[in-house]
């Protein structure tokens, strides 16, 4: 007995010797990964030996740069370039804008998917780039204020107004745009992402229209037809899941069918100007009552809340179990036309408005985006020793040739000018192997700060370029709060302690709502419930930011 | 003095086994003792700027906060169901098995039964979730079948009284076949001179079994016992996280999936921190007592 024991004693010990060696390799691999991005941004840093050069010789615009200088960048790379390149100096854009610019830059590149976490140990460790591309509006704890009082980031105010001249002019130009880039107290803090006029919506409701056709059946408008269209993709198409929709963290309606009732599923501005907190709004009520009926009916997917990733949408819309959906248009609509007609010719989506209620009436909310993308927006830091060169060299992609470059990539390669218009190449465009995002990506600069071109098209299908029309039909510009308030480092505090709590308590509930496991009845202690955890709080915290916002 | 000569004497005796402990005591150190120091941030308003010391102190605040706050009784209910459930049903599973196998004289037969069973141990969490979820969806395979006895279709993982089931149920698949190895082991330990004198004093298989096979693999039983209750508060999350959804979070909360949610998702790293520090002193109050509770009840003990 007692030799046995120790027996197996022994092999539970070297069982766990085997275990912990595992780990122990699994743990050194992940270290190289995470570390090996990082370290060139410290040799870099270290490594500064040339005599500075005065820039300030050259007059602010004039490229290239007469500078010996190395400057260093820390900025996400596309996904869709990795297969080609590991770092964006070597691609083909990357080494044009040096030649355009005169200005040799060191990128270090967060892994995929770490960006947050590696910008956070990059600001722990205070080894900063001299310019960083993050969503300095939000990601970094307390907002850009902060940002500047924690002298992470420099004002930009003067730097803009002397050396980045070609910025400077279009925020003249635009007021507000002006008014989206700047703090409450007007103190510019990033070289923005300028998105065109016709990219600012890509978002929408998405149907069979050959089902329809076939049905004899117009595109839906209303929450009636909507209704009729969806019960006949049940009963006569077999379609398991007629309305589906991606779950993260919430059902991502962009608010359509919701905003059919003229509240939105998050804060929101309503017809005075005054922010709400939809989910507590009387007529959200309606909206859950409609979704419950539908999932009750089997007409909207009885799986929702398992829609976690992009696989789980493209099975159920290109095998038929759905009909309808809420996606992207060049992921969604353009992607599933192309695999889908491969298998079916008929295969054919088209977009669909936001719904109403009543016909003819313009949806109260849907998706929407703002010119100012603040997520690839680069600040300047207190690293930088010649944040006036920084400054040029940022400022050369809101020039004429130099948003180009950022666009469309290099002329005569990804791009040819045809009656004053670029045009993407067939080297681009008709590649054998590599889709156009992939070979695009090696040329240009997919997401970055830069004046964003509308002719810059990518769409394969008509159908695509209507989408962004169809969509565009909302008042959503009137009832979205903007995203760069910028409430102060307490309140952020506050607000963040209080919506998550908030968050996670309505998102149970409205799950609970729509699955039919919780009587619509108590909607009003679920209401009583979210106004004693604070939201009354986070909505007035909102209002002041929005009219500190409106007064900038 | 002496005794430190004593030690000395061990390791010139002995070099090779300590040079192979060296890399594990190195572990130990640099992922288990090292970042303990971190742990400070449960105490602290931690901000990545200010970085560790620098950050401003809070007190027992995101204690406090975890204490009085709406999930406290859930998150720790679930864990502990969840966890009791698997110890319950997870536990012996294995061990049953390893006695059906060791029944069986047909090798080609047991090696079989072994290698299908080890395999869902071998496929990657994430794909085993997605193959979950592939299942119990509603045109899933369990649904097909409901759906022919005349049964009606529900997403089963939306169901929160069946998250547990099947979380469980799924578990004792994923790792029945591996846990059976150390059994299988333990087994071949026992002295075939005991079944040889059990079988001339007339006992059958079944009394072989009660009183020679499985009071050969007790101690091992005890052991992995003891170790299985030590584990009961560190429920992993990442299956949880891959299986659950909000409308499922009054069984399927667990401790670690809240801690993730509120710590990485939404950066509040101090009030995570407070919570797994939390949670690691339940765990660490369990061991101990289960291991005192093993050595006064049949002498067998970790330490």
């Amino acid at each position: 007995m007692k030799a046995q024991s120790a027996g197996s004693r022994r092999l539970s010990i070297l069982l766990s010797i085997v275990i912990v060696f595992g780990l122990l390799m699994a743990c050194s691999k992940e270290e190289k990964n995470s570390a090996g991005p990082s370290s060139p941004a410290a040799s870099s840093a270290n490594g500064e030996s040339q005599p500075p050069v005065q820039p300030s010789g050259d007059p602010a615009g004039a490229y290239p740069v007469n500078t010996t200088e190395t400057i260093t960048s820390w900025e996400e790379v596309n996904d869709n370039l990795i297969t080609f390149y590991s770092n964006l100096a070597d691609t083909p854009f990357g080494k044009q804008l040096e030649q355009e610019t005169g200005i040799k830059v060191k990128y270090t590149h967060p892994a995929s998917g770490q960006r947050k976490e590696q910008f956070n140990l990059m600001i722990a460790s205070n080894n900063l780039t001299d310019t960083i591309e993050i969503d300095w509006t939000v990601e970094y704890p307390g907002g850009p204020e902060k940002a500047i009082n924690d002298k992470v980031i420099v004002p930009l105010n003067d730097l803009i107004d002397q050396h980045a001249p070609n910025l400077k002019k279009l925020l003249q130009d635009n007021p507000e745009l002006d008014r989206m880039m700047k703090t409450d107290n007007g103190t510019y803090y990033v070289f923005p992402m300028i998105r065109p006029d016709n990219a600012l919506v890509f978002r929408g409701p998405i149907i069979r229209k050959d089902w329809l056709d076939e049905l004899n059946l117009e595109v839906p408008t209303t929450i009636d037809e909507w209704y009729a269209v969806l019960q006949a993709f049940k009963e006569h198409k077999g379609a398991t899941a007629p309305f589906t929709a991606m779950y993260n963290n919430e059902t991502n309606l962009q608010d359509a069918f919701i905003g059919a009732f003229r509240t939105a599923n998050r804060h929101y501005i309503d017809d005075n100007g005054k922010v709400q907190y939809g989910p507590i709004d009387p007529q959200f009520k309606d909206a859950l009552a409609l979704l419950r009926k539908w999932y009750e009916e089997g007409l909207f997917d009885k799986d929702f809340a398992l829609n976690t990733d992009t696989k789980a949408l493209d099975a159920k819309m290109l095998s038929g179990q759905s009909g309808a959906t809420v996606h992207l248009i060049s992921g969604g609509l353009g992607r599933w036309m192309e695999s889908g007609k491969k298998s079916d010719e008929k295969f054919h989506l088209v977009p669909a408005p936001y719904p109403t209620l009543n016909k003819g009436d313009t949806a109260f909310i849907g998706q929407r985006s703002f010119e100012f993308n603040p997520s690839a927006s680069k600040g300047i830091t207190t690293a930088a020793k010649n944040p006036e060169l920084v400054a040029k060299w940022l400022d050369y992609a809101y020039s004429e040739p130099g948003a180009r470059l950022f666009n469309f990539g290099v002329e005569g390669e990804s791009y040819t000018m045809a009656d004053g218009k670029p045009v993407f190449t067939d080297k681009v465009l008709k590649d054998p192997q590599y889709s156009v995002q992939q070979m695009i990506s090696q040329y240009t600069k997919p997401n970055g700060p830069f004046l964003g071109d509308p002719r810059k098209s990518l769409n394969t299908y008509p159908e695509m370029d209507e989408a962004a029309v169809v969509w565009a039909k909302t008042d959503a510009a009137k009832h979205l709060l903007p995203g760069f308030l910028t409430p102060t480092v307490e309140e952020s505090q506050e607000v963040a302690k209080i919506l998550t709590a908030v968050t996670s308590y309505k998102e149970e509930m409205f799950m609970k709502f729509v699955m039919g496991k919780e009587p619509l009845d108590r909607f009003d202690s679920y209401v009583e419930q979210i106004r004693s955890m604070g939201i009354d709080r986070v909505t007035e915290i909102y209002q002041a930011a929005l009219e500190r916002y409106n007064n900038r | 003095m002496k005794a430190m000569g004593r030690v000395l004497f061990d390791v010139r005796k002995n070099k090779y086994l300590y040079v192979m402990l060296l890399p594990l005591f190195v572990y130990y150190v640099l992922f288990h003792y090292q970042p303990m120091y971190g742990a400070m941030i449960a105490f602290k308003d931690f901000s990545p700027r200010l970085g560790i010391i620098g950050s401003p102190w809070a007190g027992f605040g995101h204690f406090m906060d975890f204490f009085q706050g709406a999930y406290f009784w859930r998150t720790i209910r679930n864990t502990f169901m969840i966890s009791f459930y698997d110890l319950i049903f997870g536990f012996p599973a294995p061990i049953v098995l390893a006695l059906l196998l060791n029944e069986i004289r047909v090798q080609i037969f047991k090696r079989t039964v072994q290698t299908l069973t080890y395999l869902p141990h071998f496929i990657s969490l994430v794909v085993i979730c997605g193959m979950i979820k592939d299942f119990t969806s509603s045109n899933g395979i369990i649904n097909d079948i409901i759906a022919f006895f005349g049964g009606e279709r529900h997403s089963l993982l939306l169901e929160p009284g069946l998250f547990r089931t099947i979380y469980v149920s799924t578990d004792i698949w994923q790792h029945i076949g591996w846990g059976t190895i150390i059994y299988l082991a333990a087994l071949t330990g026992i002295d075939p001179e005991r079944y040889e004198a059990a079988k001339i004093d007339g006992a059958g298989r079944w009394k072989q079994m009660l009183h020679i096979t499985i009071p050969g693999i007790l101690p091992t039983i005890t052991v992995l016992l003891i170790l299985n209750l030590g584990r009961m508060m560190n429920l992993g999350f990442e299956k949880i996280i891959l299986l659950y959804s909000p409308g499922v979070y009054e069984t399927a909360d667990v401790i670690s999936s809240y801690v993730y949610r509120v710590g990485l998702q939404d950066f509040n790293y101090s009030f995570s921190s407070a919570v797994g520090l939390f949670n690691s002193a339940i765990g660490f109050i369990l061991v101990i007592s289960s291991n005192w509770l093993s050595r006064k009840l049949n002498d067998t003990s970790l330490w």
